[in-house]
């Protein structure tokens, strides 16, 4: 079998002489390939922006005072009816839910060639109150200098400066959140309740916005304040935040504090796993609704060729008579299908990147109930898109060609030339 | 004249079966009938409506399979041919004229002709280009190289499908009524065609025609009656 231009040829002049309908089949599987682009660029966007957001601004490993391994009973008593009793020697009460002597273990950790910042911190409930308006705060006490290494504050400040916190004992850097809340700007006194009840005064220092909305329902104060607000003692810290020098070792490094030194350390991939999970459901379902407009689109496919097969069985059988096989009359349909699909998918592609170039120009209004928010929307730029979205259109287009097609083939001359008038 | 014979039909029967119902009805268009069809020759095939006239052609051509018996294209048994052997024989060794002229109505006149000729790539489309434009000036349609069937006369369109049968320089030309469609005047200029042709360059032609006249030049006369050979009569 010669694939020869003249087939094409032929496939070309019958879809020129329905060109309405040929028109209306390429503008479904254009839409359909923009869309499926615009989706996938959307869905890719949004998770690799909240990945970047995370790498660039989040711990890569914390380390918390959760213990790997509970302590091993000191005497175990098994009865009869398979319940066991466990002593475990009590000597001292310690919270289980603190880094003990955390200096110690930072210099352990930070000995470890692929760290490259450690950071301790103290956190807790307490209650803020500016005015009259009082409400809940999650409280942190960090180490100005390292946490800014890893969580960049000093880049998203919106009020004051970064430093300042550091040279003031009873600062307080809020969230934009929390300030918005408070309606406190910096420079403001206000009030800060213990869980064990004491009032303590701190004065805002700045007012910070990561984007990233749990961030910006924190607030900070210095570790030292922390501590006795919470009521750790001063070698305790609640977690250490971790940044390695190369990503892909962050679960490697955490292995290695857990096995060192018996506390929970979970990576930022772990952390984030639902989050991720929960982004490739909702895409997972997106495509899923876009692959439908191209199955439409497919249908568009065969029905413009059921027609042309259906109106063309004369020339089929003129064709055949003339010494044209089954097989070359197939690849004139497919060919249909295939030249609309790749028209409409060129025209597809155009679009696409037009809706993506304008989508992640429109300007975007913050929405606290997003995980990120930012001024723009996200779009993922990839030809890989393009390049599965017209793949996909193509393949669908030809699926749908094949049963006309084979028809087409089926064309009997004797009874077409017989019956034709 | 040749005596070697280029389509040869032994005891070839035709019957169709139908479906009635639950019944099936079979109906026998060609009993058994056995000619040849000698190099060189220009047999008509005449005969009343309904006698099989178009049949027996289609079967001549390999566009249709006898129910028994053979059929002989340049000693090759044409009824044992598969499908696709069988499309590329009538590329090569065919050309049909059909009552309608049946041209593809996408393409111009010169692009008809050239059809045949692509199909099996035997030709360069500049070599079937060249050779289309001659075979349409020697029918007289020099000027309409590049009209498409609707710019055309009935009689222009049927001279474009003559030069299409003739593209690949067939061993036979089969002819269906070829004028049954036009005014005497062009169904003259057709009749002439043919005449010349067969004279002029030796092509074999077998045509079915009602026109007591046009039988009447040729050299030959096959009268069929219900599906059997009336007579043959040679005319010379
Ligand atoms: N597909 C078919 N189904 C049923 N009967 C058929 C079919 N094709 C042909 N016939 C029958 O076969 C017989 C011969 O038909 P054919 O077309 O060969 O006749 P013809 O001599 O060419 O007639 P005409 O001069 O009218 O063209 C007719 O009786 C016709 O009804
Ligand atoms: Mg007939």
């Amino acid at each position: 079998m010669i694939i020869n231009r003249h087939l094409v040829t032929i496939a070309f002049r019958q879809l020129q002489n329905r060109r309405r309908q040929t028109f209306l089949t390429l503008l479904g599987i254009s839409v359909g390939v923009m869309v499926l682009i615009t989706a996938v660029s959307l869905m890719d966007g949004l998770l690799q922006s909240f990945i970047q957001k995370i790498v660039d601004i989040a711990p890569h490993v914390i380390v918390s005072g959760e213990r790997v391994k509970s302590p091993v009973p000191d005497q175990l008593i098994v009865s009869g009816n398979g319940n066991h009793v466990v002593f475990v020697k009590k000597v001292n009460r310690e919270r289980q839910d603190v880094i003990k002597n955390y200096p110690r273990m930072e210099s352990l950790i930070k000995s470890d060639s692929l760290v490259q910042v450690v950071t301790p911190l103290v956190s807790m409930d307490v209650i803020g109150m500016f005015g009259t308006i009082s409400q809940p705060v999650q409280l942190f006490g960090i180490v100005p200098f390292t946490e800014n290494e890893i969580e960049k504050f000093s880049n998203s400040m919106v009020s004051g400066k970064f430093d300042a916190l550091g040279r003031t004992p009873d600062g307080i850097m809020l969230g934009t959140t929390v300030a918005k809340d408070f309606t406190a700007r910096v420079g403001d006194r206000m009030r800060i309740v213990s869980q064990s009840g004491v009032i303590y005064s701190v004065r805002v220092v700045g007012i910070f916005k990561t984007g990233i909305n749990d961030i910006d329902d924190n607030s900070y104060v210095n570790l030292r304040l922390g501590q006795i607000i919470g009521g750790f003692s001063p070698d305790e810290a609640s977690d250490l935040y971790i940044r390695v020098n190369d990503l892909p070792k962050d679960g490697l490094v955490a292995s290695t504090i857990e096995r060192e030194t018996n506390y929970k350390a979970i990576t930022w991939e772990q952390k984030a796993a639902s989050v991720v999970a929960l982004f490739k459901m909702i895409s997972g379902i997106v495509y899923f609704l876009v692959f439908f407009v191209i199955m439409v689109a497919g249908f568009g496919v065969a029905n413009v060729l059921i027609t042309n097969v259906l109106e063309k069985s004369r020339d089929i059988a003129i064709l055949k008579s003339l010494g044209f096989k089954r097989s070359e009359i197939t690849l004139i349909y497919l060919t249909q299908g295939l030249i609309v699909a790749i028209i409409g998918a060129a025209i597809g592609c155009v679009l696409g990147f037009l809706l993506i170039e304008i989508m992640s120009s429109i300007p975007m209004a913050s929405s606290s109930q997003s995980f990120v928010s930012s001024s723009h929307l996200m779009m993922g730029k990839n030809p890989m898109y393009f390049v599965w979205a017209s793949l996909f259109a193509v393949v669908v287009s030809l699926v749908a060609a094949v049963g006309p097609s084979r028809n087409a083939a089926k064309v009997n001359p004797v009874e077409i030339l017989r019956g034709e008038r | 004249m040749n005596d070697e014979a280029i389509i040869r039909l032994e005891h070839v029967r035709k019957q169709l079966t139908m479906k009635n119902g639950g019944e099936e009805i079979v109906s026998v268009i060609l009993p058994d009938i056995s000619f040849d069809i000698k190099r060189g020759d220009f047999a008509a095939i005449t005969g009343p409506s309904g006698s099989g006239k178009t049949s027996l052609l289609y079967l001549m051509g390999g566009l249709d399979k006898p129910t028994s018996g053979s059929v002989f294209l340049d000693d090759q048994e044409i009824s044992a041919l598969s499908e696709e052997e069988l499309a590329s024989m009538r590329n090569q060794k065919l050309g049909f004229v059909y009552q309608f002229h049946f041209l593809l109505p996408e393409f111009n006149a010169l692009e008809n002709v050239m059809m045949p000729m692509l199909a099996r790539g035997r030709f360069s489309t500049s070599e079937a280009r060249s050779r289309a434009s001659e075979l349409l000036s020697r029918l007289g349609l020099s000027e309409k190289l590049h009209n498409k069937p609707n710019q055309l006369s009935g009689g222009q369109q049927q001279r474009v499908a003559i030069a299409r049968a003739l593209a690949n320089n067939p061993s036979v030309l089969l002819a269906d009524e070829p004028t049954g469609n036009l005014d005497s005047r062009s169904a003259e200029t057709i009749y002439k065609l043919f005449s010349e042709l067969n004279r002029e360059t030796g092509q074999t032609i077998v045509v079915v025609t009602h026109d007591e006249h046009f039988a009447s030049e040729t050299k030959r006369i096959l009268n069929i009656l219900d599906g059997q050979l009336n007579s043959d009569k040679r005319l010379e």
